[in-house]
Formats: C-alpha cells, sequence, structure tokens
C-alpha cells in the first residue's frame, strides 16, 4: 500500500529537502508563480527537485474570482511550467486575490452569490479547457463574508458542479471557517460533493482573538483538526495529502513527525484502497512514494 | 459578463479597502475584522521589499522608508502576479513620485535599481551561452562572453559606497552585472568610460577586438595603442577569471 503525503517546497529548508536527510515526504507542492520563468541557481535546485520527487502545483495568482479577465498570459506560463515539469495537479483558491487590474497578493473570499458562482464556473472551465486538464479548487479561510447571499458551502459545492472541476479540500480550513462564522465543520464537509476531492490539505493556524482564527500556516495542527481529518478520510477515496507550513518553521524532524502522523491516520482509514497518482517526475521515473 | 455590477462593487469596496483602509461600503461585512486582510496583505508587500531592497532598507531613515512602502501598498496597483517580481514596480513607482527629491535622497533610484538588479540577474531564466573556444590570440578574434549580464550607468556609486558617501559623488558610473553560470551567483564590475566602449562593442558588435581598438583609438583620441592593449587585455583576462570572457567565437 503507498499513502502519499506530501509538503511544501521552501526556500528556507532546500537544501534539507534535497538531501532528503531528514524530510521524506511522499510528492511535494510547490507555487508555480513562485518557480515559473526563473533560471540560475533556483531552476537548478528545482531540477534537482523534479527529480527527485513527484510535484504537484498550488497556485496563488490566478485569481479565480476576479471581475475581470482571465490573465492569459499568465495561464499560459502556468500551462508550459506544468508541462515541463509533468505536473497533473493544478489547484487554485477559490478567492480573488486581484481586482481592478491590481494584484493584492491574499485570498479575499468572493461574495458568496449566484452571479458569482456563474462568473466563477465560467472562469473554471476557460482555464480547464486552456490547461486541457481539471484544476482543483481550494475552499479557503475567510475571516468575513462579503456580501453573502448564500451559505459557503452551496457556493463551493454550486461552482464544483457547474464547472466540473475537482476540489481541493482544507480541512484546516473548514475548521477555521467553521469556528470564526460558528457553523458546523462536519455539516459543511457533508455537504460538499466528496467525490470530486482530488487533493487534501492539513495545516496549523493561529487564535488571535477569542472568537477569532487565522490560517497562518505557522503552528503544528492541533488535535481537532487531526480529528476532522480522520472523520473526513472515511468519506472520500484516497488522495494525496499536503502538510502546509509556511512560517514559524520548526525542526525538521517536527514536521517529518506531522506527516507521520497524517500517513498513520490515512493508513488506518484508507486501508488498502489505493491512492490517487500524484504526478511523476519528469526525468527520473523512479518513484519515491512515502 | 455574468458578474452582476452590484458584486463587482463589492469586491472592488474590498480590495480598496485593502489597499487604502477607507471605510467602503462592503456589504454583509465583519467591520472588526477588516484590519486582518489590510495586515496580511501589508506584510507580503513590506516584507517583499525589505528582502530585495536590504541596502536601502537599511540606511533610509525607518519612517520615511515605511511611508514610501506603505504610499506603494496604497496607491499603486501592482501589475505583477509574481511577487519576486513585484519590488520593480515599487521601483518605478518612487521613481514617479519623484521620491528622491522629497526626502532628499539622491541617490534613491540608484540604489534600488542597484539591488532591483541584482534580484532580476540572480531569478532570471537562462540563457544559452555561444560556444567559444580557450585561445591565448584574441586580438584577431571575436570575444564570447557570458550572456547573462547587463551593462548600466549610474548617477551615485552605490554599488562602491554606503548611500550617504555617495550621495556626494554625482558622476557617470558605469557597472556591468552579470551571474556567474555555476554559482548562480550576482558579480558586478565598475568599468571606466572607454572600457565600458569596449565591453559594448563586445558584447553588441560582431567586431574583433582589434578593430573596437582602433575605433577607441579614434573616438577617444588615444594615440598609446600599445598601453591601451595591456591594459584592455588585463581588464579581460580579469574578467574571463571571473567568468565573464568566456573565450573566442
Amino acid at each position: 500500500m503507498t499513502i502519499k503525503t506530501g509538503i511544501g517546497f521552501r526556500k528556507d529548508f532546500a537544501e534539507e529537502f534535497l538531501s532528503g536527510s531528514v524530510l521524506k515526504p511522499g510528492f511535494v507542492e510547490l507555487a508555480p508563480e513562485n518557480w515559473m520563468n526563473i533560471g540560475g541557481f533556483w531552476k537548478k535546485k528545482l531540477n534537482q527537485l523534479a527529480e527527485m520527487y513527484p510535484i504537484i502545483s498550488h497556485g496563488l495568482s490566478l485569481s479565480i474570482g476576479s471581475p475581470e479577465e482571465l490573465d492569459m498570459n499568465f495561464l499560459k506560463n502556468v500551462k508550459n511550467f506544468l508541462k515541463e515539469y509533468n505536473i497533473e495537479i493544478y489547484s487554485e483558491h477559490l478567492s480573488f486575490s486581484k481586482c481592478d487590474n491590481a494584484h493584492l497578493y491574499d485570498l479575499l473570499p468572493i461574495p458568496f452569490r449566484e452571479d458569482a458562482v456563474k462568473h466563477v464556473a465560467q472562469r473554471i472551465k476557460q482555464v480547464q479547457d486552456y490547461l486541457g486538464q481539471q484544476i482543483a479548487i481550494e475552499n479557503v479561510s475567510y475571516y468575513t463574508p462579503v456580501a453573502a447571499e448564500m451559505d459557503e458551502a452551496t457556493f463551493v459545492s454550486q461552482i464544483a458542479e457547474e464547472a466540473d472541476c475537482k476540489l481541493l479540500l482544507d480541512v484546516n480550513n473548514v475548521y477555521v471557517n467553521a469556528f470564526n462564522h460558528n457553523y458546523d465543520a462536519k455539516t459543511f464537509i457533508n455537504n460538499l460533493p466528496l467525490e470530486r476531492v482530488a487533493y487534501i490539505h492539513m495545516a496549523g493556524h493561529t487564535k488571535v482573538a477569542p472568537d477569532l482564527i487565522i490560517d497562518s500556516h505557522g503552528e503544528a495542527i492541533i488535535d481537532p483538526v487531526y480529528e476532522l481529518f480522520e472523520w473526513t478520510l472515511e468519506k472520500i477515496k484516497p488522495v494525496p495529502v499536503l502538510l502546509e507550513r509556511d512560517f514559524n518553521i520548526p525542526e525538521l524532524d517536527e514536521l517529518q513527525g506531522e506527516l507521520n502522523n497524517l500517513k498513520k491516520i490515512m493508513k488506518n482509514k484508507w486501508g488498502t484502497k489505493k491512492p490517487l497518482r500524484t504526478s511523476p517526475n519528469r526525468r527520473n521515473k523512479k518513484e519515491t512514494y512515502n | 459578463m455574468l458578474l452582476k455590477t452590484e458584486t463587482y462593487n463589492q469586491q472592488s469596496n474590498f480590495a480598496q479597502y485593502c489597499r487604502d483602509g477607507k471605510d467602503l461600503a462592503i456589504l454583509g461585512a465583519k467591520q472588526e475584522r477588516l484590519p486582518h486582510y489590510r495586515r496580511l496583505i501589508f506584510n507580503v508587500v513590506k516584507d517583499a521589499m525589505e528582502t530585495t531592497f536590504p541596502i536601502s532598507f537599511k540606511y533610509i531613515e525607518t519612517e520615511i522608508w515605511d511611508e514610501m512602502v506603505y504610499n506603494f501598498f496604497s496607491w499603486h496597483k501592482c501589475s505583477e502576479p509574481q511577487v519576486w517580481r513585484m519590488p520593480e514596480e515599487f521601483f518605478e513607482f518612487c521613481k514617479s513620485q519623484n521620491y528622491a527629491e522629497k526626502y532628499n535622497l539622491p541617490f534613491l533610484f540608484d540604489l534600488l535599481y542597484f539591488e532591483w538588479l541584482e534580484v532580476e540577474l540572480y531569478m532570471m531564466e537562462d540563457i544559452q551561452y555561444p560556444k567559444f573556444k580557450k585561445t591565448e590570440n584574441w586580438l584577431t578574434e571575436k570575444i564570447a562572453v557570458n550572456p547573462e549580464h547587463k551593462i548600466v550607468k549610474l548617477e551615485y556609486p552605490v554599488h562602491l559606497e554606503k548611500p550617504f558617501d555617495a550621495a556626494n559623488k554625482k558622476g557617470d558610473y558605469f557597472l556591468l552585472i552579470y551571474r556567474e553560470k555555476e554559482s548562480g551567483r550576482v558579480q558586478f564590475a565598475n568599468l571606466s568610460v572607454l572600457f565600458t566602449f569596449l565591453v559594448e562593442n563586445i558584447v553588441l558588435c560582431e567586431q574583433t577586438l582589434e578593430e573596437i581598438f582602433n575605433d577607441i583609438l579614434y573616438i577617444f583620441g588615444i594615440n598609446d595603442l600599445e598601453m591601451l592593449q595591456t591594459e584592455a587585455f588585463t581588464l579581460l583576462r580579469d574578467l574571463q577569471a571571473r567568468g565573464f570572457v568566456l573565450g573566442v567565437k
């Protein structure tokens, strides 16, 4: 049985990553916009990485929820990048990070509205047509609703159905949103089209006020999120699971410990079910799944 | 467009608030939580600037630096989807706002440009190297150079001195900045006007070194060919040792 747990590739610990001495992920995730159209030192490191691990890509700047037209030049670069590294899964956030032609470099919630469903679904279809593959959209954490006329689960579900795309289920985001907006996390997950889940994110978060959690990716995963993860796995087919850690990076053996925790839960819940394939690397077909 | 104007306005108001903090009607928003978005977004911009421009950040008074970055964040519409490229827009923004004069930082544009160039060269896509061979007989050959380079002119020697020392030395400074092939490190060399002409002609023209020397003698009114050759060969050997001059084509 192969259960695939991965971690985001970060420049902060690139050398340790590439040495494979402590961290032993089954795949790595990276944001295309941080790695495409580059050369020099980091291009070499990226090529080394691609020799060692399958890569899954998780975008930041497509801004699928923007009111304006898609940036086709950007998308062209993404497409080239996916092709160059033979990346099969491309996911993006169900949010907007650009408006009035100004990038904001963060993930803002889209108004949960009927017209936004149609608008975003059409854009996802446009992206999928252009890339020639389904993409996965991620439920994002948000701290305030904006002009909402429906609940979040309905919004996410309708878009996924109408666009016929996959879902990246971020379990920590569900927990964060349930806490911040006072809804039931399990009911939320039950209301999603779980057969579309192609990929899972797990992360830690930071409580900044008695009634507010920020999705910081700067702490270890807490037990209630592990429990929600465990509960969720019973409802979906095996898919790759990623540990997100972007700030306040601990010793790498601690991160490996979290990966081990996730893997243990996955083995327990998914048993011998075969997971969805993650992307193979481009030059070396030797698989190093863990 | 499938998106209704009302929905677009809500997104636009929210995005605008994130940039300038001015209260605009955002339906159903939890007002006390909106500042978190401003803080998170501003931190991305602030971190990108401090990482890209460490010398500017170190030497420019904190209050002034913060104001420049904050104004950029509030007023400028960033067009670049790749965060690492965004600081180039900050450099252009500072020029458009004439901050060198406003804050009495004459070296500002040169310093921001110099620091941005280092990042740009470090990150830029690989350029195919020309075919070349090693030889001692450079004079009648065309010199092959590392294509991953830029030659720029600065008004202040920010590449040689601390910014406020450089501020008193306005002049014409020429800089060759290039990326080492193996290490990927970015290096630079300060060039005289004459040797800038030499290097630019090596790079741009399909002339032999001998032909370029003849041009230099004519243009710069130099009589001593032997001295020119000696100094030029010293420079070129140095640049060869440093990975800029590769050999001959």
